[in-house]
């Protein structure tokens, strides 16, 4: 069972069994790489100034282990893949638990020692290193014989979850130079659940300082979805990743299988060197001496290949290491700088641009609402004018109406003087109420201009509302009464003279005839009846006249009112007018000042900002520059022999 | 319950009440329909388990045939059924489509079915295949293979199931935890055996592997957490009991052949298959045939057949019939006939329990509140599921009684056969004041069992059920009487 072939992307170190010439040392390129202590600690003080503090302490420990000359072989696998039995084959004692007898449930780290000796070791916390001191009080000794069941009686005395594991020392001379193997409990999570058992992979590796991880997988089956994501997690932290197929003796189609994971490992993007071994065979070999039937387990060339490693280890395995390290950790740390570049180019709109935005928009809107206000302002002006010319004409109407019905039964001689006052008053009723009137119209109009501004621009409502000028209509004055024609008793003497003349002489004539004077008494009679009609038909029609003349001076007396209100009410108007433009242009301007004044620190915020932001971006893009480049020294420690050769120069 | 046909008729007729409180809707009259046409259908166990399990390779032990795996020519299919027919035929239910007859051809690992090429649809249908095939096996029981399936799935078109893995270990515990009810019919576990189906290989395949397997198995039944999810924890190995049942004389040949090597000098060509198989290792035996057996038998059923042979198996029925028993086929199948196939009636009417009454809680209809009460007092008062429990723990060593008491309990309980007389364990021809007289002393022989004061609680509660089943053989005989 010798197949040792690396898959196309395997890990580059030494597969091969057959030692390699020398390469010749290239002075040129000797001098460029850094060496991978220079590397670890460059990349160790970068995760310490990206504030990463956890990975620099993590890195540390890995640094250390690398120094150590010890190589630590972490052997991991799933629930009954082989784990101990190939341990135990290995070294050929029985110090790991098999699975008929419950399998490992302490992980077990084995050493060289000169006599057997073994101990169970309680760590302070589950991420304490194992390969700490540990105090007195922490160690429990264990029987050498049955060592199995010693572990399992000794782990029931202490709590459940307390962190332990069994330090065992075997006299192998396998073990001498400097070669640990440890055996770990199943990984939980597999076959099936692959989060849990890349996390417990992860802590196992990390607490135990595993330089080498031995992932075992028995024969007759493929490596399951779960079981490839661990190792394609190990790969990222483990340069030379060994995938051994146990039970090799039992399966028909081993070779088949071999090629299977290879072909699975390859197509995963997981390095890894893939070997088939038998345990029970090597085990038979060893009781037996049979030097064929132990190259026949295939075990050989698995501890060749372990002591290459251990031989290689500060030559190539840990320069390897600090590559692999290097670029898993460099791409941690580039991955949020990367994310945060990204959205620093996407350039998601910022409070200040956004502010900026909106500053503009509300230029705008108040150069448009300057536009509206005015046309408001007129439109308005131009209403209330004809407003209330109208309502003057219908008021002062009102009164000349009410004027006319009481002259037409009145005598302006005998009642002017209660006319009078009237009049008076119904006049200065009229101004007031036009006033007032005036007045709310004012206000209303302001009200309305005043909407014409955005909400947000406060209340721009003149502070005092103009008022109506006192001496609006002006003084209406008193009316004097029309000039009486006088009906003096001469007068009437005179008219009643004249009119009694004829009815004398038409009764006198009449009488005449009956033989009677002229003169008699019927005459005299028909004649005072004539001359008081006379009278009376004369005084009716000196009242007609009367009344009028009245009439043609009280409407002239109101006509003189109106026009005159119309033009204070005009003057009024075109006064607020003028008064609100003032006002509202001037409210306008500050309001403008105002916005310019927020657009222009708007404007630059805006501009500092991108500024800070181009900063940043060239600062992450630096950042990344310069992780690339520690990236690419680190990947030159990898140099040296190219895979292929190793591979190519596989043992058969 | 004893009589398995009143237990059927309670069923049916609930069945029935239940289609005309659901007609109008038609899903649920499907469910129903599909209920009552499997309550009359032989027993459906559904072989299933983890990749690579053995699955096919059991079915074909069982059925001591090369049928499985079925292999339909356009993908996998869920479910393959192999039922009993005069003939071989094989449909085929393919999404969306009617069933069709499909020719089929015998190939080296199983049938391989032309369904002709696939117009794949939407994969939501299942896809199944039904072979019948003549077979004694099949008589009473239909046998199911699967494919990848979800827990849900399996449980619902199963009766009972075996369920095959290698180490039992947690995935498959909470798979078995999918097809354990919470509630109502389904709370029992009475429909799984679990069977770990890499005997064989236990301790690296060495010969007394079947025996170590069988130690482990016999400890994992034990647990408690294993007990209240399945009936019994079998180790098999089905590629053994398949070699077993389907052993070829000239097989025979080969082995006895090997056998009679001296033991020294064979037994380093038995310690790894590449050294049985290399060329010219053995003479008097090819390559091929070495290649051929150790691809039938595995190397640890090799070893374990050179052993038999050279201990005594001198014919080739021989040899089958003490392998058949090493590979554990043979406790499966007793297994599978005392807790599975004798109790047809039990778990028939457990699948249409569970259906019915999860229909009547997500769907409530109106007027069916007297049908969910007689659900509940059916699944409170299964006696039948209470005796398989407690075979069950018999089996497992979970109770334990004294040795006579114990078989005298399992044979009242229905662990040798069902009815009245396997029970009594009385002969055909036994009158009945005989078989009243047995019965009588039978149930005060438990009366006292379970009031002794010095029994655990366990085995007086064990000792109650029996006592039941003892006043049920009574209760029944009384009935006949009538009659």
């Amino acid at each position: 069972m010798t197949s040792w072939e690396a898959g196309p992307t395997a890990y580059a170190g030494p597969t091969s069994l057959v030692p390699l010439s020398r390469a010749v040392p290239d002075p040129l390129r000797a001098a460029a790489p850094l060496s991978w202590l220079d590397v670890m600690d460059a990349t160790i003080r970068t995760c310490s100034a990206h504030g990463r503090a956890e990975i620099a302490n993590w890195l540390s420990r890995r640094r250390t282990r690398m120094l150590e000359p010890q190589l630590r072989v972490l052997v991991a696998g799933a629930a009954r893949q082989g784990k101990s039995q190939l341990i135990n084959a290995m070294i050929n004692a029985t110090v790991c638990g098999v699975p008929d007898h419950g399998g490992t449930t302490v992980p077990a780290v084995i050493r060289h020692a000169d006599i057997p000796e073994a101990q169970l070791i309680r760590r302070d916390s589950p991420s304490a290193d194992w390969t700490g001191d540990a105090g007195l009080r922490d160690r429990i000794p264990l029987a050498v014989d049955g060592l199995d069941r010693a572990i399992t009686q000794a782990a029931a005395t202490l709590p459940a979850t307390a962190p332990l594991h069994a330090d065992i020392g075997v006299p192998r001379t396998l073990l001498a130079r400097g070669l640990v193997l440890i055996d770990t409990p199943p990984l939980t999570g597999l076959p099936g659940s692959e989060a849990d058992a890349v996390a417990e992979a992860r802590e196992l590796t990390t607490g135990a300082g595993a330089d080498l991880v031995l992932f075992t997988c028995e024969t007759g089956r493929d490596l399951s979805d779960a079981e490839l994501a661990v190792l394609a997690d190990l790969s990222r932290l483990f340069p030379a990743l060994l995938v051994v197929l146990t039970k090799a003796d039992y399966s028909p189609d081993w070779r088949q299988h071999l090629a299977r994971s290879r072909e699975q490992l390859t197509h995963a993007g997981v390095p890894a060197t893939v070997a088939a071994v038998s345990s029970s065979l090597r085990l038979h070999a060893v009781k037996a001496g049979d030097a064929g039937l132990n190259t026949e387990s295939g075990f050989p060339d698995l501890i060749l290949h372990l002591q290459r490693m251990l031989a290689a280890k500060p030559d190539q395995l840990a320069p390897a290491m600090a590559a692999v390290l290097s670029r898993t950790v460099l791409e941690r740390l580039a991955k949020p700088l990367r994310a945060e570049l990204t959205a620093e180019q996407a350039g998601d709109a910022t409070e200040a641009v956004a502010r900026l935005h909106a500053t503009q928009r509300r230029l705008d809107d108040l150069r448009r609402c300057a536009q509206r206000w005015q046309n408001r302002l007129s439109d308005e002006v131009g209403d209330l004018m004809s407003d209330i010319e109208h309502d003057l004409r219908e008021r002062t109407r009102a009164v000349l109406t009410e004027a006319d019905e009481f002259f037409t039964t009145a005598d302006p001689a005998k009642e002017w003087d209660e006319f009078e006052p009237w009049l008076r008053d119904a006049v200065e009723e009229l101004t007031r109420a036009s006033v007032t009137w005036l007045a709310e119209r004012a206000q209303w109009m302001a009200r309305k201009v005043a909407d014409e501004f955005p909400a947000d621009a406060g209340d721009v409502l003149p502070a005092q509302m103009l008022a109506v000028p006192d001496d609006f209509g002006g003084n209406a004055g008193g009316l004097d009464a029309p000039p009486v024609a006088s009906f003096s008793p001469g007068q009437k003497l005179f008219i009643g003279l004249k009119g009694s003349y004829g009815g004398v002489i038409m009764f006198g004539l009449a009488t005449s005839l009956a033989g009677m004077s002229l003169i008699n008494p019927i005459s005299i009679g028909g004649g005072a009846l004539f001359g008081s009609k006379s009278i009376r038909d004369e005084g009716k029609a000196l009242l007609k006249r009367r009344q009028a003349e009245a009439r043609t001076i009280v409407q002239r007396h109101v006509d003189e009112i109106f026009v005159r209100l119309t033009k204070d009410a005009r003057d009024t108007v075109r006064r607020i007018q003028r008064s609100l433009r003032d006002h509202f242009t001037a409210v306008t301007e500050d309001l403008q000042e105002a916005v310019m004044e927020s657009l222009r620190s708007a404007k630059a915020a805006a501009d500092r900002e991108v500024a800070v932001r181009e900063q940043r971006a060239r600062g992450i893009q630096q950042e990344l520059a310069q992780l690339s480049a520690l990236n690419q020294q680190a990947q030159a420690l990898r140099g040296g022999p190219s895979p292929a050769a190793l591979a190519g120069s596989a043992a058969s | 319950m004893i009589d398995d046909e009143d237990l059927e008729q309670r069923v049916q007729r609930l069945l029935s009440q239940a289609t005309h409180a659901y007609r109008g809707n038609r899903a649920a009259a499907g469910v129903l329909e599909e209920a009552a046409t499997r309550l009359a259908e032989p027993l459906r166990v559904v072989v299933a388990g983890t990749p690579n399990s053995g699955k096919s390779t059991l079915v074909n032990a069982l059925i001591g045939e090369d049928v499985a795996p079925a292999a339909p020519t356009d993908g996998p299919s869920a479910f393959t059924s192999y039922q009993d027919g005069p003939a071989p035929r094989a449909w085929w239910f393919a999404e969306d489509q009617r069933p069709h007859e499909v020719a089929m051809v015998r190939t080296t690992p199983g049938l391989r079915l032309s369904t002709g090429a696939a117009q794949r649809t939407a994969s939501g249908a299942t896809r199944r295949a039904v072979i019948e095939w003549p077979s004694r096996t099949l008589r009473r029981t239909r046998l199911i293979d699967t494919g990848r399936l979800e827990a849900r799935d399996v449980f619902r078109e199963a009766d009972a199931v075996l369920y095959l893995t290698t180490h039992l270990d947690d995935a498959d515990l909470s798979f078995l935890w999918a097809g354990r009810g919470l509630r109502g019919p389904s709370v029992f576990p009475v429909h799984t055996i679990v069977v770990l189906s890499r005997a064989d290989a236990t301790s690296g395949g060495r010969a007394d592997a079947m025996l170590t397997a069988r130690q482990l198995a016999r400890r994992r039944r034990r647990e408690p957490r294993v007990g209240t999810l399945c009936q019994d924890v079998i180790a098999v190995s089905p590629l053994v009991g398949h070699a077993a049942r389907t052993l070829r004389e000239e097989e025979f040949r080969v082995l006895a052949e090997l056998a009679a090597w001296p033991r020294a000098s064979l037994e380093p060509h038995l310690l790894s298959v590449d050294r049985f198989t290399a060329p010219g290792a053995l003479p008097g035996v090819t390559a091929e045939q070495r290649d051929q057996l150790v691809r039938r038998l595995g190397l640890g059923g090799l070893r374990l057949a050179v052993t038999l042979t050279r201990t005594g198996c001198a014919t080739r029925a021989a040899l089958a019939e003490k392998l058949q028993e090493y590979s554990g086929l043979k406790d499966l199948q007793s297994a599978v006939a005392e807790l599975f196939t004798t109790r047809r009636a039990a778990l028939k009417a457990r699948s249409a329990l569970t259906v019915l009454d999860q229909l009547l809680r997500t769907e409530p209809a109106p007027g069916l509140g007297e049908q969910l009460a007689e659900i509940e007092l059916l699944s409170a008062d299964l006696h039948p599921f209470r005796e398989l429990r407690l075979l069950s723990a018999l089996r497992s060593g979970r109770v334990d009684l004294a040795p006579e008491s114990a078989a005298d309990a399992r044979r009242l309980l229905g662990g040798t056969g069902t009815s009245v007389g396997e029970r009594l364990g009385m002969p055909a021809e036994a009158s009945t004041d005989d078989i009243y007289t047995a019965a009588y002393a039978a149930a005060e022989r438990w009366r006292q069992e379970s009031h002794r004061p010095d029994t655990s609680a366990a085995q007086r509660r064990a000792a109650a059920v029996v006592l039941r089943s003892c006043d049920m053989i009574i209760e029944w005989l009384a009935g006949t009487q009538v009659l």
